[in-house]
C-alpha cells in the first residue's frame, strides 16, 4: 500500500492542473466569446478533472485487489500504470476541447462511472470480508471437528493443544445478554418515542430528542466503564448478594442493562420517525369516533407503525449481538452456560478478541476459531437484517 | 309529485332543533377564522355548508365535535349546544362528545385493519356490544346501512385499505354509524370520489336522514342542492345566509349568495 502514496499525490496534482488547463484552453478555443462554446469552460474543466481521476482510481482499486489475492508487493510498474492512465485521461480531454465538444454530457458519464465505482467498492468489500473469513474458517474446520464446534458445551481454549472450542456457551452468553438488553431498551425506547411524537410539545421535543440522541454518541468503552464501576457493584450489593445469587460484580445483568441504555436511542429515534410518518388522518379518524388519545395510539398508530418498529428493534438486536466492549467490562470473560443472570458470562465477540490478542501464529485451531466464531456471528446478524428488511417491506405500504 | 316533495320538505324543517350555535368565534392564533356565527341545525335533516375555499365551513364543522381541540393554536368562543347542552362546558368530555357526534372526513381514512375491525373499532371502545354475536350484528347493520354489505360480506377479514376509494369512504361512514351517533358530520365526503361513488354516497346520506341529523360540508353546489334540506352559505368567516335549500338556490336574499351560486365569486 505504501507504494500507492505517490500515485495518489500525482493524480491529485494532475487533476488540479487539468482543471486550470482545461478552463484556459476552452476560453482560448472560444476566442474570448464563451457563447460560441457548446459547453461552458467550467464544464470542460470538470470533464478534464474526472477524466484524470476516475480511470486512475479504478486502476488503483483493481491493482490493490490483485496484490491482495496474489500476495505480491506493489511494484514501480503499477505506479507507472496508474500515473500513465491519469496523464492519458488528462491529455485526451484537453485535446478534445473544441467549440462543439459536449463536455457537459461527457462529464455526466464520468460521474455515472464514479457512482458505479463507489457502489462496487461497497459490494466487493462485503464479498471480500466473507471470503477472507471463509478461507480461515475452512482452515479451522480442517483442524477441528465442526460437530464439536457447534455442539460442544465446553469452551476452554488451551494453547498447548487439546482445547475444547464449543460455541454454545458463547452463543448462549451473546443471546442472554442481548435479550436482557432488548427487554430493557425496547419498552423504554418505544415509550419514549410515543411520548416524544404524540404528547410532547414542540419545546419539550426540541430538548428531549437531542438529549436522548446524545446517548448514541457515547463511545461503547465509556458505557463499559459505567458498567464496571457503577452498575456492576450496585447490582451486586443491592440485588445479587442479598438475594443469594452470587458475589460477582460482572454479570449478564450488568452488561445487559448498560447495553440496553446504549440501544435506547436506536429504538426511540427510529420509532419516533416511523410514528411521525403515520398520517394524521388515521389519528383524526380514531379521535373522531370518540377514542381517547391512548386508545388511538394503542389501537391505530402503533399497529400502523408496527412494521417499522419491528425493523428498528431488529436493527438494535444486530447492534446488541455485535457489541464487545460493554461485555468485556460488564460481564467478564468467563465462558459459562448458566441461567443465573447475576453470574459472569461472555459473548462470541469477546472471545474473538481474546483468541486473537497476544502471540498468535494463525495456524493453531485456538486462533483460527476466531474466524469461525466471526463467520457464525456474521451469518446470524445478516439473517436478522434480512428478516428486518423483509418485515419492513412486506407491511410498509399498508396505510397508503 | 311536486306538492309531495314540498310537503316532505316542510315537514322536515319543522323538526326539533338539534344543534344551536350562538355567536361562535374561532381564532387560529391571531387569525379570526369564524366571526359571529349563529345557526340552528334541525334534527333528522341534512344541512349543507357551502362557500368558497377558506371561508371557514370546515372549521365550523369541526367545532361541532370539538375536533379543533386537537389543534393547539385553535381557540373557540361562543356557545354551541347539542340538545340544549353546552358542548364547550368544562364538565363535558370531548371524547364522549365525539362518540355522540360522528365524523366522516374528506379523504377516506380506513385504519390499516380488516374491514370488520374498522367497523367494530368504535363499538369495542365504547362497549356497545356485550359479546361477539352482538358485535357481529352491529358490524353487519352498519355495513348494510352504509350500502357496503353486499360488496364486503365475503371479505370482512381483508384489509380496509384494499377497497376502492368509494368503498373506503362508505366503510368510513359505516365506521361512524357503528358508534350509534346522534349527529353525523361530513367534511367534503365526496371530494375524493368519482361520480358513481359520489352518487352512491349521496343516496346513502339521504337515507341516513331518517335516523340522524347530518351536516355536510361540500364544494359542489349541485350536491348541496341534491342532498340537503337546509343550506348555509359561508363567506370569509361569516355566515352570510342560512335558509331552506330551495330558497337559497332559487331566491337568495344576500347578493353575495347569489353571486356565489351563479358562479361569479368563489
Amino acid at each position: 500500500m505504501q507504494s500507492l502514496t505517490l500515485p495518489f499525490i500525482a493524480i491529485a496534482g494532475l487533476a488540479v492542473l487539468g482543471y486550470f488547463l482545461a478552463k484556459s484552453r476552452a476560453l482560448q478555443v472560444s476566442g474570448g466569446d464563451i457563447r460560441k462554446l457548446v459547453s461552458l469552460p467550467s464544464q470542460h474543466a470538470l470533464n478534464a478533472v474526472l477524466a484524470t481521476i476516475v480511470p486512475a482510481l479504478a486502476a488503483i482499486f483493481l491493482i490493490s485487489l490483485y496484490v491482495r489475492l496474489t500476495d505480491g508487493a506493489g511494484s514501480w510498474f503499477f505506479q507507472f500504470v496508474v500515473i500513465g492512465l491519469a496523464v492519458t485521461g488528462l491529455a485526451l480531454s484537453l485535446i478534445g476541447i473544441k467549440t462543439e465538444t459536449r463536455a457537459r454530457t461527457f462529464a455526466e458519464r464520468w460521474i455515472l462511472g464514479l457512482l458505479i465505482f463507489a457502489s462496487t467498492i461497497a459490494i466487493l468489500t462485503t464479498i471480500g470480508i466473507v471470503f477472507s473469513m471463509l478461507f480461515e474458517t475452512f482452515n479451522f474446520f480442517g483442524q477441528y471437528d465442526w460437530r464439536d464446534f457447534f455442539f460442544s458445551t465446553d469452551w476452554s481454549p488451551n494453547f498447548r493443544g487439546n482445547s475444547d472450542l464449543g460455541i454454545i456457551p458463547l452463543l448462549w452468553g451473546t443471546l442472554y445478554i442481548s435479550f436482557i438488553a432488548l427487554a430493557f431498551a425496547v419498552p423504554v425506547g418505544l415509550f419514549a418515542a410515543i411520548y416524544l411524537s404524540e404528547y410532547a410539545g414542540p419545546r419539550m421535543r426540541s430538548v428531549a430528542k437531542p438529549a436522548i440522541e446524545v446517548l448514541a454518541g457515547i463511545p461503547t468503552i465509556v458505557y463499559g466503564l459505567f458498567a464496571l464501576i457503577t452498575v456492576g457493584p450496585f447490582l451486586r450489593d443491592y440485588f445479587a448478594a442479598p438475594m443469594g445469587f452470587g458475589q460477582s460484580a460482572s454479570s449478564v445483568m450488568t452488561a445487559g442493562l448498560v447495553m440496553g441504555v446504549m440501544l435506547i436511542p436506536f429504538v426511540s429515534s427510529l420509532s419516533d420517525d416511523i410514528i411521525n410518518a403515520v398520517p394524521q388522518a388515521m389519528r383524526d379518524g380514531s379521535l373522531g369516533l370518540g377514542a381517547t388519545k391512548s386508545e388511538t395510539i394503542r389501537q391505530v398508530v402503533v399497529p400502523a407503525a408496527l412494521p417499522g418498529i419491528v425493523g428498528a428493534v431488529l436493527l438494535a438486536a444486530s447492534r446488541a449481538i455485535g457489541e464487545t466492549m460493554i461485555v468485556v467490562l460488564g460481564a467478564g470473560a468467563a465462558a459459562r452456560l448458566s441461567l443465573n443472570p447475576f453470574e459472569a458470562m461472555t459473548t462470541v465477540t469477546v472471545k474473538i478478541v481474546s483468541q486473537l490478542t497476544g502471540d498468535t501464529d494463525f495456524a493453531s485451531p485456538e486462533t483460527l476459531v476466531a474466524f469461525a466464531l466471526g463467520l457464525t456471528l456474521f451469518v446470524i446478524t445478516l439473517g436478522l437484517n434480512v428478516l428486518a428488511l423483509y418485515i419492513v417491506r412486506k407491511y410498509r405500504e399498508q396505510y397508503e | 309529485m311536486e306538492d309531495m316533495y314540498h310537503a316532505d320538505r316542510a315537514m322536515s324543517t319543522q323538526q326539533d332543533i338539534k344543534i344551536k350555535a350562538d355567536k361562535v368565534q374561532v381564532y387560529y392564533a391571531d387569525n379570526h377564522a369564524i366571526k359571529d356565527v349563529d345557526v340552528e341545525i334541525a334534527d333528522k335533516t341534512v344541512t349543507a355548508f357551502i362557500g368558497p375555499s377558506g371561508c371557514g365551513k370546515s372549521t365550523f364543522l369541526r367545532c361541532l365535535n370539538r375536533m379543533n381541540d386537537t389543534i393547539d393554536i385553535c381557540r373557540v368562543e361562543g356557545d354551541i349546544t347539542i340538545d340544549g347542552e353546552d358542548i364547550y362546558d368544562p364538565k363535558v368530555d370531548p371524547v364522549q362528545l365525539r362518540a355522540k357526534v360522528g365524523m366522516v372526513f374528506q379523504k377516506p381514512n380506513p385504519f390499516p385493519k380488516s374491514i370488520y375491525d374498522n367497523v367494530a373499532y368504535g363499538p369495542k371502545i365504547h362497549g356497545l356490544a356485550r359479546n361477539k354475536a352482538e358485535l357481529d350484528e352491529i358490524v353487519e347493520k352498519s355495513l348494510r346501512k352504509a350500502a357496503l354489505w353486499n360488496e364486503a360480506k365475503d371479505r370482512l377479514t381483508a384489509p380496509g385499505t384494499g377497497l376502492s376509494g368509494g368503498q373506503q369512504q362508505r366503510l368510513c361512514i359505516a365506521r361512524a354509524i357503528a358508534t350509534a351517533p346522534e349527529v353525523l358530520l361530513m367534511d367534503e365526503p365526496c371530494s375524493a370520489l368519482d361520480p358513481i361513488a359520489t352518487a352512491q354516497v349521496e343516496e346513502l346520506i339521504d337515507e341516513l336522514r331518517q335516523s340522524y341529523s347530518v351536516v355536510i360540508v361540500t364544494h359542489s353546489m349541485q350536491q348541496a342542492a341534491r342532498v340537503s334540506q337546509k343550506t348555509a352559505f359561508f363567506h370569509l368567516g361569516n355566515l352570510v345566509e342560512y335558509d331552506d335549500t330551495d330558497k337559497i338556490f332559487t331566491n337568495p336574499e344576500d347578493s353575495r349568495t347569489e353571486s356565489y351560486i351563479s358562479g361569479r365569486i368563489g
